[in-house]
C-alpha cells in the first residue's frame, strides 16, 4: 500500500533534508598549505543546541552562490559548539571557501552517513590509522576516545604523512605524544627539515613500534589508496577479523541522503551505507576499493 | 568600479559577439556588472591597452596578426574565455586543416583562381596559442551560456559547462529519437549538449556544433549509422565541421 | 478493494470531471512515439498507446527543478510550493504505476523523504489502464503488469466496459464526482476480466529470466562479456532518461548576474556519463565506459535486491526502445546467463 503510505498524514510537515543551515566561519586555521582547518558556529540557536554527529560523519557544506560538497567532520562529538572541517582545496567549492574571510557565512547540512560504529567498538582497544590527510576523518574518533578514555582499553594512533610540514594538526598530536594511556606514533616518510623528533619511515613500520591483540582491538584505517594496501596487509598478517577493520571511503557524495547516486560503490550508496565500511564489506563489494 | 571586459572576433562569423548583443533581457544587468571597455563589434569608441579582468575571444587563428592579436589580448588579461568552436577547436575553417591553402583555392575556385595564396593559414583554435581559462563551445555560442559564464567568474568561480551528450537534453524534452525512430543522421549521442536540443525540436538532426563529448563512441556511432544506411562517415564529416583538429589530435 | 464498471461510452463524460481534481496529464501522440501531456482535445488521447516516451517520473521528479533559492543575507529558502500543483496523471499502464511505488521506496519511505517527490506524489491522482504487451514488453517478467497499490483508480478493458478499481479514498471522490457513469459489476464481468488477465499473460512475446539472476551477476563480474557492451555503448544517458527507477540527479547552483544570490537546481543525471563518479580530486571510479554500463545493470538487477528485494526494472522495454547502439537487456542478461554466445550475436546485421 504505497501510495497510502504516501498520502498519509499529509498535514504532518516533513523537514527539508536538502535544506542547509546558516553557519558562520569563525577561525581559519592554516595548518598546511591547501589544507586549512575551518572552525564553524551555527547562526540559529536551535541548531547549535540539537547538533550532534558521531565520528566518521560528514556534512554538506555550501559556499552560498557556488556550490556544495561533502566535507568530513573533524571535530568530536564530544567538543559541542563548534564545528571543524579540515578542507583541502581541490575543487570548485573548496577554492571558493579558501577565499571567505573569517564571519563569512557558509551553510551546512547533515550530519550524514554511518559513521564509526563506536558503541561496538567501546570495550575494545583502539588502533586509529591515519595515511596523509586519512587524519581529516579519524581526529573526531581520536577525540571521542580520548574523551571517553575510560571506555576503551589501550588507544594507539599511527599516523604517517609525507614530510612534517603536510602533517595534519600536527602541534596539536605533537602536544599529545607524551600523554600517558594513549600511544601516540606519528612518523614522516622523510624529514627535509632535521627538526623532526618523532618517527621516520612508511607508515607500516609504526606496525614493529606497537604490539596488540587483535581478538580485542578495532583498527580504524583512512588513507589514500596505497595506505590501505600495505595497512590492510599488516592487519591481516596480525590475524585482525575482517569485521574489525574499519576504513572509511572517499565518493562524491552529492546529494548526502541517498537519493542522487553519485556516491554508489557497487550496489551501495556511500552516504548512507558508508563512508565507514568493514574490510569485510569492502571484499565483498565491487569497485569498493 | 565595475571589472572591465573586452569581446574580440578572430577569424569567424562574428556569430558569438552577435549573440552577446542578443542577450537583450541581461543586457542591462551585464552593463551594471561589468564595464565593456573594448568591443569592436559593439562599440566604436574602444579603449585597446587597459587591464582587462575577462577576456571573451571569438573566432579561431588563422594567420601571424591573429596570433599577434590574441597574445596581446592574452597579456591583459586577468582570463581569457574562448567563444565558441572556432575558438574552442578551430571551427568551420579549421575542417579543411590538413589540405594546403593553394590547393583549397583550387577546390574552390579551380585553375582561374587567385594566382597568389591569401595569408591564411590553418585555422586553429585558441589553446594552441594561449592559456585559455574558459571554453564555451558552440556554433554560434549560446547567450545563456555567456550569461552564466560572466556571472560564476565575476564571483571567481569556474562556470559549469555541460560535459553530456545532447540526448540528456532531448529526453529531457521528450523529444522522439530522430536517429533511432526516424533513422536520420544525428550527431546527438556524441555531441556536447548545452543548446537544449534546439535542432531536433525542430525535426533536425544534430550537426554536432558543439563539438565531441569527451571519449565519443565513434567507432560504435558510425556502425549506427552504417546499420541505418546512411553514409557511415557522415558522422565524422559532421564533428569535423566544427571541431576537426579535436578529432584529428585523438586518431593520434 | 471497490470495484465497479463503466461502459465505455461514458469514459468521456468521466473525464471530463477530472480537471476538477488537477491538470489533466495523458497520453498523446509525440513524432511517432507517445507522451504524457495536456491534451488539448480528448480526442488526441490515445487509448491503445504502446509506451509513452519518458515515464511518469518526469512528472514526479521532473528534468530540471529548483529546488532551494539562495542569498548570502536571507540565507537558504525551500521552493517546495513550487511542486503542490495538483495533477491528474490519466492512462497510466500497470508496469509504471509499479515504477512509482519503487521510486517511493528510495523518495518517500526511506531514511530521508524527499518533500519535492513527496509533495507531488501527494497531489497526483493517478488512473491506471492496462494494455496489450508489444514485443518490447517484458513486465510478466518482472511481475510488474499488475498493481494493487500505487493508483487512485485503475480501467480495465473488458469489452464494452472498463472493469474500475477503486484504489484510495481520493479515487473513491473522482468516482463520486462523476456521477452515476459507474455501474456494479456481475459474474460476466469479472470473467471477462479474468479471460482477458490470463490472455495478457500468454502474450508476451519477451521474457526474462530472473530466477537466479543475482546470483549469476555476482559471478559475471567480470565477465568479458561487459566489454563488449560497452564497446557499443555510446555513454549518451538514453536509457537512463527513459527509464522509469532510474533517478540520480545532479545539483547545481545558478547565481543571478553581478550577485551570490541564485537558485539551486536539480537536473536528470546518468551514472553513464564519465563524471559521474568523479571526485573533486580528480579520481574517477568508473573512468572505463564498460564499468559504468555494468554498473547501471548491476544497481538495477543486482543491488536493488539486495535492498529492496526486488529488482528496480520493471519491464517497460522503453531502454530497449530508445538505445541507438542497439543494447537489448533481454540480450545482455542471456548473455550474463550464457545462454547466448556473446553479445555480439544480439547485434543487428551489419554489427
Amino acid at each position: 500500500m504505497e501510495l497510502q503510505a504516501v498520502h498519509q498524514n499529509p498535514s504532518e510537515k516533513t523537514e527539508n533534508p536538502y535544506l542547509p543551515h546558516m553557519a558562520r566561519i569563525v577561525r581559519i586555521h592554516r595548518m598546511v598549505p591547501d589544507n586549512y582547518l575551518f572552525q564553524l558556529r551555527f547562526v540559529d540557536d536551535n541548531v547549535l543546541q540539537n547538533w550532534e554527529h558521531r565520528p566518521g560523519q560528514f556534512v554538506e557544506l555550501s559556499v552560498i552562490g557556488t556550490g556544495e560538497a561533502p566535507i568530513s567532520i573533524s571535530s568530536a562529538p564530544t567538543r559541542k559548539g563548534i564545528l571543524e572541517l579540515c578542507i583541502r582545496r581541490a575543487g570548485r567549492v573548496t577554492s571558493a571557501l579558501y577565499k571567505l574571510p573569517t564571519n563569512a557565512m557558509v551553510g551546512i547540512r547533515g550530519p550524514y552517513g554511518n559513521g564509526f560504529p563506536v558503541e561496538e567498538m567501546e570495550g575494545n582497544d583502539l588502533l586509529i590509522i591515519a595515511g596523509g590527510l586519512g587524519m581529516a576523518p579519524l581526529r573526531s574518533l581520536l577525540w571521542y576516545a580520548l574523551d571517553n578514555r575510560e571506555k576503551f582499553g589501550t588507544v594507539t594512533l599511527m599516523y604517517g604523512a609525507r614530510n612534517p610540514a603536510d602533517m595534519l594538526f600536527r602541534e596539536e598530536l605533537l602536544s599529545l605524544a607524551d600523554v600517558e594511556d594513549f600511544n601516540c606514533l606519528l612518523t614522516v616518510d622523510r624529514d627535509p627539515t632535521g627538526t623532526w623528533k618523532q618517527h621516520v619511515g612508511l607508515l607500516p613500520t609504526l606496525f614493529k613500534k606497537a604490539t596488540f591483540d587483535p581478538s580485542r582491538t578495532y583498527a580504524a584505517v583512512v588513507g589514500p589508496p596505497i595506505v590501505y594496501k600495505f595497512v590492510l596487509a599488516e592487519l591481516l598478517k596480525l590475524n585482525f577479523r575482517k569485521d574489525r577493520i574499519l576504513m572509511s571511503l572517499e565518493r562524491r557524495m552529492k546529494c548526502g541522503v541517498g537519493k542522487c547516486g553519485h556516491c554508489s560503490v557497487g550496489y551501495k550508496y556511500t552516504c548512507i551505507h558508508g563512508p565507514v565500511f568493514t574490510y569485510w564489506d569492502a571484499i565483498n563489494l565491487p569497485e569498493i576499493v | 568600479m565595475k571589472p572591465k571586459i573586452g569581446i574580440y572576433g578572430l577569424s569567424g562569423c562574428w556569430g558569438e559577439q552577435i549573440n552577446i548583443l542578443n542577450c537583450e533581457d541581461e543586457l542591462l544587468d551585464i552593463v551594471g556588472a561589468v564595464d565593456i571597455v573594448d568591443f569592436l563589434g559593439g562599440s566604436s569608441v574602444n579603449d585597446t591597452e587597459s587591464r582587462l579582468a575577462i577576456a571573451f575571444v571569438e573566432g579561431s587563428v588563422a594567420n601571424a596578426r591573429e596570433e599577434k592579436e590574441l597574445q596581446h589580448i592574452r597579456n591583459r588579461s586577468d582570463l581569457l574565455v574562448a567563444c565558441g568552436s572556432c575558438a574552442c577547436f578551430g571551427g568551420v575553417g579549421a575542417m579543411d586543416a590538413q589540405v594546403s591553402r593553394p590547393e583549397l583555392i583550387k577546390q574552390v575556385y579551380g585553375n582561374n583562381g587567385p594566382a597568389k595564396s591569401w595569408d591564411i593559414g590553418p585555422h586553429k583554435p585558441l589553446s594552441e596559442f594561449v592559456k585559455v581559462d574558459l571554453a564555451i563551445p558552440g556554433c554560434p555560442m549560446e547567450s545563456k551560456a555567456f550569461v552564466k559564464a560572466v556571472s560564476s567568474l565575476l564571483n571567481g568561480d569556474v562556470p559549469l559547462l555541460p560535459t553530456y551528450p545532447v540526448c540528456l537534453e532531448c529526453k529531457m524534452k521528450e523529444y522522439d529519437c530522430l536517429l533511432v525512430s526516424r533513422g536520420l543522421p544525428c550527431a546527438g549521442p556524441v555531441t556536447v549538449a548545452g543548446c537544449g536540443a534546439r535542432c531536433p525540436g525542430y525535426n533536425v538532426a544534430c550537426i554536432g556544433c558543439h563539438g565531441p563529448v569527451d571519449e565519443a563512441n565513434m567507432g560504435s556511432i558510425e556502425k549506427i549509422f552504417e546499420q541505418k544506411e546512411l553514409p557511415m562517415d557522415q558522422i565524422k564529416l559532421k564533428l569535423r565541421t566544427f571541431a576537426a583538429p579535436v578529432l584529428d589530435k585523438e586518431r593520434e | 478493494m471497490k470495484i465497479l464498471k463503466m461502459p465505455k461510452q461514458n469514459l468521456d463524460l468521466f473525464v471530463s470531471v477530472l480537471p476538477a481534481f488537477g491538470e489533466v496529464y495523458a497520453p498523446v501522440k509525440r513524432g511517432k512515439g507517445f507522451a504524457f501531456d495536456k491534451p488539448s482535445l480528448w480526442s488526441d488521447v490515445q487509448m491503445k498507446y504502446t509506451r509513452t516516451i519518458l515515464p511518469p517520473k518526469k512528472l514526479m521528479l521532473p528534468p530540471r527543478e529548483t529546488t532551494i533559492a539562495f542569498d548570502p543575507v536571507e540565507g537558504f529558502q525551500d521552493q517546495l510550493a513550487m511542486a503542490s500543483k495538483p495533477m491528474v496523471l490519466f492512462g497510466v499502464h500497470p508496469y509504471d504505476i509499479y515504477g512509482l511505488n519503487i521510486l517511493d521506496r528510495v523518495f518517500a519511505q526511506s531514511k530521508y523523504p524527499d518533500p519535492y517527490y513527496i509533495a507531488r506524489r501527494k497531489n497526483t491522482a493517478i488512473i491506471g489502464m492496462d494494455f496489450e504487451p508489444d514485443d518490447k514488453h517484458f513486465a510478466g517478467s518482472m511481475n510488474s503488469d499488475f498493481v494493487d497499490s500505487g493508483f487512485d483508480l485503475f480501467l480495465s478493458d473488458i469489452g464494452d466496459d472498463y472493469l474500475v478499481l477503486v484504489g484510495t479514498s481520493r479515487g473513491d471522490d473522482i468516482v463520486v464526482m462523476s456521477g452515476c457513469l459507474m455501474q456494479t459489476p456481475g459474474e460476466a464481468d469479472f470473467a471477462a476480466y479474468k479471460r482477458r488477465s490470463k490472455d495478457r499473460r500468454a502474450s508476451y512475446k519477451t521474457k526474462l529470466e530472473m530466477e537466479d539472476l543475482p546470483e549469476i551477476m555476482e559471478m559475471e563480474y567480470h565477465s568479458k562479456a561487459w566489454e563488449d557492451i560497452g564497446n557499443r555503448c555510446l555513454s549518451c544517458g538514453s536509457c537512463s532518461m527513459a527509464c522509469p527507477t532510474c533517478y540520480c540527479f545532479d545539483i547545481n547552483d545558478e547565481v543571478e548576474l553581478g550577485s551570490r544570490k541564485g537558485q539551486r537546481i536539480r537536473s536528470w543525471d546518468s551514472c553513464l556519463f564519465k563524471t559521474h563518479a568523479l571526485v573533486a580530486g580528480g579520481e574517477n571510479f568508473r573512468e572505463e565506459r564498460s564499468s559504468r554500463i555494468k554498473f547501471r545493470y548491476y544497481h538495477k538487477q543486482r543491488g536493488f535486491v539486495a535492498e529492496y528485494g526486488r529488482p528496480s526494472c520493471i519491464g517497460c522495454g522503453r531502454c530497449v526502445e530508445v538505445c541507438p547502439a542497439e543494447i537489448n537487456i533481454i540480450s545482455v542478461i542471456e548473455t550474463i546467463r550464457g545462454e547466448r554466445d556473446g553479445i555480439a550475436s544480439s547485434a543487428p546485421k551489419s554489427v
